[in-house]
């Protein structure tokens, strides 16, 4: 496999967007390190300055530096541009040599600057090599700034319900905006059940009227909080983020992994628990280290305790999500992108930054350097230790307790006595057989073979080895091939030995399970040394260069404190992880509530307030509403991290409750909506699709956890439900093994293989986690989707299910009760008069074409039905999908 | 109605305001008669195009994805031969500097000469060798980005930034398809993976999703769920249709302004018409013996690539409008193993790309379609030794991204036959002459599509926007005949 240079893509400047924010600068004279050092250091810094790199002897990091000039003499001369060569390079486009022509504000910037005075906002350092890493206007970048708790705006419109819709409303005041009117009810409930749990509405939101109250809002939004499928909901879109897979992906071989779904488990229950997200980050981070503070192993004598510590050890599967080819292809590199996109899915999950573009060199618009990128690495190398790396297999936690261990030990010893006994006996049968083989031949050859038979194979001499393979009953003699003797000597010799095979099997069935967990664990120090951790030359792990100490990233120092402890006397382990997560959620972080915040915004909302989710960086989106950002996060941490609490506040604004429609007005103001004057319609994600298909059919499996629905290939190649019965080959066998019922279940428990996506999962863009994770998920109208509704098997069983569903206890009904029930079970809502007469028209003919020509179900799995079906469960299915197949089914207002 | 005026004045995003003042009033008049109000409804109804001069119909582009070395293929350098072994006597731009070395590398490989043009290939590439009279060889691409990502996005969307619309995207918004019972824009994977950035090399960013790419996949099936089960077929599916039609008709009433609800019906409209006319353009049983062993296919290694050129040659023939075919992910980026990637590469498509310009030329539908192959970057001059190789062992060799001088070829569609462009520096290094960079190169597709390269624009947030970010993009008129 080639290796993913991910960090590449990455390399090289960008002109468009630097710019822009450039241009609003106020009318103050510029300064070299807010308006001049950005551009120079994304453009020119690498060949002028950086890594003792001074082409044509010119340094441009410092305004001294440039006023000095290089070969050419001064770059810069201060109030005098005609003279400043810098310019006449710049604008002939002569440099920067490796990239585009600078913009022309760009270099506009630079000419007023230069014309002003060439001013620096404050003295420069001596040495720039020793000078601080960023200057205040790098490292006073929004994202990095302690969060603040802003003042809520006065409530400017009398719809607002809390301070969310006093911060929306006052901006789209200042534009000219005013919020949508309120969506009505069954909108409303249809939105929320979606939102919250991922299903179609049920009855408890029911409202006869238009809207509801705000006590009967209130409670409909708790109603759902407190369902398990809430946890199934949203710990998917957390699985997103984690980059969760049940198999190992890297490689073709794309090996199982077989425990992962624990993890996917923990996240379920710990969202269905409302654990604190501070504390679920922890757990994710140090779930081991918390455990061994606390005391807690799989001895612990009470089972509430052993099951925490289980909880934690299978909490650190986060660390153990990313693609791992190590199982098929144990190379450094394999090992090494591995842990390259472990700390992607750190960065995007807890920094919402692009640490990864700091993987081969410092970041180049972001005051993250190469260094921070390997002293955060560093926190984790004890776990990863790649010297001494474990693969997957190896690296499972067995949850066991001693005494199970010891019990299964004393099972074993039994197990093993009986295995003897019949190891003994066996012994004596094959004597037997071998006597009887013997005196079936000349006297005179029963001793010689008698010998060579006895003699372990390789000291038999030539002529025995001939002999023997004259008398083939007798060279083939064996435990394994004497069931076959029973025949020629009418014994039952096999039968008594596979009793006792059984006996022994027996009692090991009574050893207790052997629960193991994907974990993220520390080996103990050698000589109470950890292993190093190594700046990487380029990201090269063939090319470490300067050791390098565990720490948040460097530029929070000015403000914080960042520097992680190598190891800890409390714990075994090195503790580096705790003392992260303990930083991390310590309050203060600036990156953490933030982002968390945000990604939920996202979900209720269609986007983010900053929109780039995981770039809070210069290249990122820039917060729509900044207040409200740092208003939200300082409230999530001040109502004790809780994200069910996150939910409510959201869900009972007004902004929330909005109508979702377009008018001219608000197209022409704010198209992308940014500004919430609406709510965003929005198609159904994948799992949410085949959920609701699952749902309105009837067929849901409410089973919750446990090990995955498998997928396998069909002979045609789809990937579909399925147990796999391909032989070694690879081949189909043609076998069916019936799934029982675990095929309705919820897509969340679906079994994600890399390499083969289940068909309406990769149609409808879910994530295949061939990449570290899944930032944000596109969002594709294609032809292959429509096909998937109209002629996909698993479609069809929808909606079969559901006409039987209908027909239920009603086989009877009139088609126009039929057409009713319908809509009512698709949409949540009576069909209209038209719709109603169109409906049934539609119902009728279908059945009547089914009655002219009859018709089988086609199955999802396995055969045709051998039997035609009746016309009427055909035509209603016929109707079924086609509700199920339109936008009123696929989207929500 | 929108005034330039008002919508200026309203130009919300920074980025919008930055890029408005770029715009030049033209291009904002033309792009009102374009782009969209509100409602409009966009669709892959064929469109005429801007300008009479348009002569291509259709696009096939190549994509060979992680760059191949321009000159150990199309680019010789007799003073690398001499220089073999010895320190590179200029300036370097590496991109990765794990096994960077200044140790001049000559190609490896034979060069010659070929066609009445006598243009030069190496012996790698022999089929493409024989249609040189046809093509018309850019040796001097220029991106100056030098990593992948940035590099494909230049030459995909015009930006070095992920998500913005793709070209075919931009072809299909101007000139719709001719064949609107086929995707208007289709991409062939690879079985072997999607090339880096994914379904971004063929995203309509934020043109209506109408224009997206629809990915034919790598192996059968080519399109899944094209036949309906038995108890649907017919009459019953047809009223189904309808119906759906129907219901999602009466949905949009209600909700003015969704392109993607409209998308979506025109998505149902197109799959119901797709099932027999895909089908019947995947279908390759009516191909002669001879047009299958010209593509190589039911041979290796070029069964896979042959038979999705010959599916691109049977989509354009029926009206498809854009077709991007890919290479696996990083098949072209040798940065070591050299000596057995390139011609392992090479093998693999050169036979097939060769096949599919004699195809379309003996159809008559060259002279209409224009045909590309090329990567997002071509390789440095100098040895890059990642394994640590002893001087002289070529065997594990490569070389880095160069992105500031490569070649590609383009065909068709009136592009010039039996002509070389440019040229790159004594080295192979930097393009020095005849200097097309990613603007250059759209503006002429553009131009040879019938617009003129700045009118071809799409209002988002109250600013025109284009394929065209940079204003001295230029029409190539050299390559044009």
């Amino acid at each position: 496999m080639m290796p993913k240079f991910h960090s590449f893509l990455f390399v090289s400047v960008v002109v468009a967007v630097g710019t822009a924010s450039r241009m609003f600068a106020v009318e103050s004279a510029l300064v070299f390190e807010k308006d001049v050092r950005p551009i120079l250091k994304a453009q020119c810094f690498h060949c002028h300055g950086e890594d003792g790199e001074k082409k044509g002897e010119l340094d441009v990091r410092l305004a001294r530096l440039l006023q000095k000039g290089g070969k050419s003499g001064p770059s810069v001369v201060a109030g005098k541009p005609e003279q400043s060569h810098i310019l006449e390079m710049l604008k002939s486009g002569k440099m920067p040599k490796e990239g585009t022509k600078l913009p022309d504000e760009d270099i506009a910037i630079i000419e007023r600057w230069i014309r002003e005075g060439a001013r620096t906002a404050r003295p420069e350092p001596e040495d720039p090599d020793k000078a601080p890493l960023f200057t205040s206007e790098e490292s006073s970048w929004w994202s990095l700034q302690p969060i603040q708790r802003p003042e809520i705006p006065a409530q400017n419109d009398s719809r607002g319900r809390n301070p969310i819709d006093a911060f929306l409303a006052a901006k789209l005041k200042e534009k000219g905006l005013t919020f949508s009117d309120s969506a009505d009810a069954a909108t409303l409930n249809r939105r929320l059940a979606f939102d919250l749990t991922g299903l179609p509405a049920d009855t408890v939101g029911e409202k006869k009227g238009e809207n509801y109250t705000d006590s009967e809002w209130s409670a409909l939004v708790d109603h759902y909080l407190a369902l398990p499928a809430y946890g199934e909901r949203w710990g998917r879109h957390w699985l997103d983020v984690a980059g969760y897979a049940d198999s190992d992906g890297y490689n073709e071989q794309d090996t199982i992994r077989e425990n992962a779904w624990k993890y996917r488990d923990y996240v379920i229950q710990s969202l269905n628990a409302d654990k604190p997200y501070k504390l679920f980050v922890k757990e994710q981070l140090a779930g081991d280290e918390m455990a061994e503070k606390q005391g807690l192993n799989q001895d612990a004598p009470d089972a509430k305790a052993r099951a925490r510590y289980a909880e934690l050890l299978t909490a650190t599967g986060f660390l153990r999500m990313a693609a791992d080819g190590t199982m098929t292809e144990n190379t450094v590199l394999a090992r090494n992108e591995s842990i390259v996109d472990t700390m992607k899915i750190v960065g995007t999950a807890f920094y919402g930054m692009t640490l990864n573009c700091a993987e081969c060199h410092d970041h180049r618009h972001d005051p993250i350097t190469q260094k921070d990128y390997y002293e955060l690495r560093a926190v984790f190398e004890p776990g990863f230790n790649p010297k001494q790396w474990r693969r997957p297999m190896e690296r499972l936690v067995s949850l066991q307790t001693k005494e199970d261990k010891a019990r299964a030990a004393e099972i074993e010893v039994e197990a093993k006595k009986i295995d003897d006994a019949r190891l003994a006996k066996q012994e004596v049968f094959i004597t037997e057989v071998l006597e009887k083989e013997l005196a079936r031949r000349p006297e005179i050859e029963r001793e010689p073979l008698r010998k060579a038979y006895r003699t372990v194979v390789k000291d038999r001499t030539p002529e025995q080895v001939a002999l023997l393979k004259k008398n083939p009953s007798i060279e083939k003699l064996n435990g394994s091939s004497l069931y076959l003797y029973d025949t020629t000597y009418k014994t039952k010799h096999a039968d008594e030995l596979k009793k006792m095979a059984e006996e022994a099997a027996k009692i090991r069935a009574t050893k207790p399970q052997e629960e193991k967990v994907q974990a993220f664990t520390e080996l103990p120090a050698k000589n109470g040394e950890f292993p190093k951790a190594f700046l990487l030359h380029r990201g090269n792990p063939e090319n470490p260069t300067v050791e390098v100490k565990p720490s948040d990233l460097d530029v929070l120092a000015i403000w914080r404190k960042t520097e992680i402890p190598e190891k800890t006397s409390e714990l075994k382990t090195s503790g580096r992880r705790l003392a992260l997560a303990e930083m991390l959620t310590d309050g203060e972080h600036p990156l953490l509530a933030r982002v968390i915040v945000n990604r939920v915004w996202m979900h209720h909302f269609g986007t983010g307030l900053v929109k780039t989710v995981a770039d809070f960086g210069h290249l990122g989106d820039t917060p729509s509403h900044p207040e409200l950002l740092d208003w939200l996060a300082s409230e999530f941490m001040a109502k004790g991290w809780s994200l069910k609490q996150l939910h409510r506040m959201i869900l009972t604004s007004y902004a929330w409750r909005q109508k979702s429609d377009r008018d001219e007005l608000r197209e022409r103001i704010d198209p992308d909506n940014r500004l919430l004057s609406r709510q965003s319609k929005h198609r159904l994600e994948a799992e949410a699709l085949r959920d609701a298909l699952l749902s309105v059919s009837g067929a849901l499996n409410p089973k919750r956890g446990g090990q995955p629905v498998p997928v396998s290939l069909t002979e045609e190649g789809r990937v579909v439900l399925g147990v796999d019965t391909r032989d070694a080959a690879g081949r189909q066998t043609g076998k069916f093994v019936s799934l029982e019922g675990e095929e309705y279940r919820r897509s969340v428990y679906v079994q994600i293989r890399r390499k083969n996506p289940f068909e309406i999962f990769a149609a409808f863009d879910a994530p295949d986690m061939t990449v570290a994770n899944c930032e944000i998920r596109p969002n594709t109208t294609v032809s292959p989707q429509s096909l998937l509704l109209m002629n996909n098997p698993e479609m069809r069983e929808f909606a079969r299910l559901f006409a039987e569903r209908i027909l239920k206890g009603h086989e009877a009904a009139p088609v126009e009760e039929l057409v009713s029930a319908a809509w009512q079970i698709a949409y949540g809502r009576p069909p209209v008069a038209d719709e109603l007469k169109s409906g049934s028209a539609y119902l009728q003919q279908q059945i009547e074409q089914y009655t002219r020509e009859p018709a089988k179900f086609e199955n999802a799995l396995g055969v045709a039905d051998a039997k035609v079906a009746p016309p009427k469960v055909l035509g209603l299915a016929a109707l079924g999908q086609a509700l199920m197949s339109a936008n009123e089914f696929l989207y929500i207002d | 109605m929108l005034t330039r005026r008002n919508f200026l004045e309203r130009g919300y995003g920074l980025g919008g305001i930055a890029l408005a003042s770029l715009l030049k009033e033209q291009g904002l008049l033309a792009n009102s008669e374009i782009a969209a109000e509100g409602s409009k409804v966009f669709d892959n109804h064929p469109k005429p195009p801007q300008h009479g001069f348009g002569r291509a119909r259709a696009m096939i582009s190549m994509f060979m994805q992680g760059g191949p070395s321009h000159i150990d293929l199309f680019d010789p350098k007799p003073v690398l031969d001499r220089l073999d072994g010895k320190d590179f006597p200029g300036e370097l731009k590496f991109d990765d500097a794990a096994g960077a070395s200044r140790e001049v590398m000559a190609a490896p490989w034979k060069f010659s000469k070929h066609g009445e043009c006598g243009m030069d290939f190496s012996e790698l590439v022999p089929h493409m060798a024989g249609i040189a009279d046809d093509i018309t060889m850019i040796r001097s691409m220029y991106t100056g980005v030098n990593n992948h990502g940035q590099s494909i996005n230049a030459l995909h969307n015009g930006s070095i930034l992920t998500g913005r619309p793709t070209l075919g995207s931009w072809v299909c918004y101007g000139l719709g398809s001719e064949n609107e019972n086929l995707p208007a824009y289709v991409a062939l994977t690879d079985p072997r993976g999607l090339p880096v950035l994914g379904v971004d090399n063929f995203t309509n960013g934020w043109l209506p999703s109408v224009y997206q790419g629809t990915v034919i996949r790598s192996k059968e099936p080519r399109i899944l769920n094209l036949d309906p089960p038995k108890s649907l077929q017919g009459a019953v599916q047809g009223r189904y249709l309808d119906f759906v039609g129907a219901l999602n008709q009466r949905h949009l009433n209600s909700r003015p302004g969704e392109q993607e609800l409209e998308a979506r019906i025109q998505s149902f409209e197109l799959a119901a018409r797709m099932q027999i006319a895909a089908k019947e353009v995947l279908d390759l049983s009516d191909e002669t013996e001879e047009t299958k062993r010209m593509y190589g296919i039911g041979e290796q290694p070029t069964d896979d690539f042959g038979t999705r050129c010959l599916i691109a040659r049977r989509l354009v023939e029926r009206g498809v409008r854009f077709i991007s075919i890919f290479t696996g992910n990083q098949t072209w980026d040798s940065h070591s193993n050299l000596i057995t990637n390139l011609p392992a590469a090479c093998a693999y498509v050169d036979k097939p790309a060769a096949a599919l310009v004699r195809d379309l030329k003996q159809r008559g539908l060259l002279d209409t379609t224009i045909v590309h192959w090329g990567g997002e970057m071509g390789r440095l001059p100098v040895i890059q030794n990642r394994s640590g190789a002893a001087k002289g062992d070529r065997k594990t060799v490569g070389r880095d991204h160069n992105t500031y001088g490569f070649s590609m070829w383009v065909a068709g569609g009136g592009f010039k036959g039996g002509h070389v462009h440019g040229a790159t520096d004594e080295f192979g290094h930097r393009a020095v002459e005849g200097i097309v960079n990613h603007f250059d190169y759209h503006a002429t597709l553009l131009h040879l599509f019938g617009f003129d390269s700045r009118d071809l624009t799409y209002r988002r947030n109250g600013v025109a926007q284009s394929l065209i970010t940079d204003l001295n993009a230029r029409v190539v008129s050299e390559l044009l005949a």
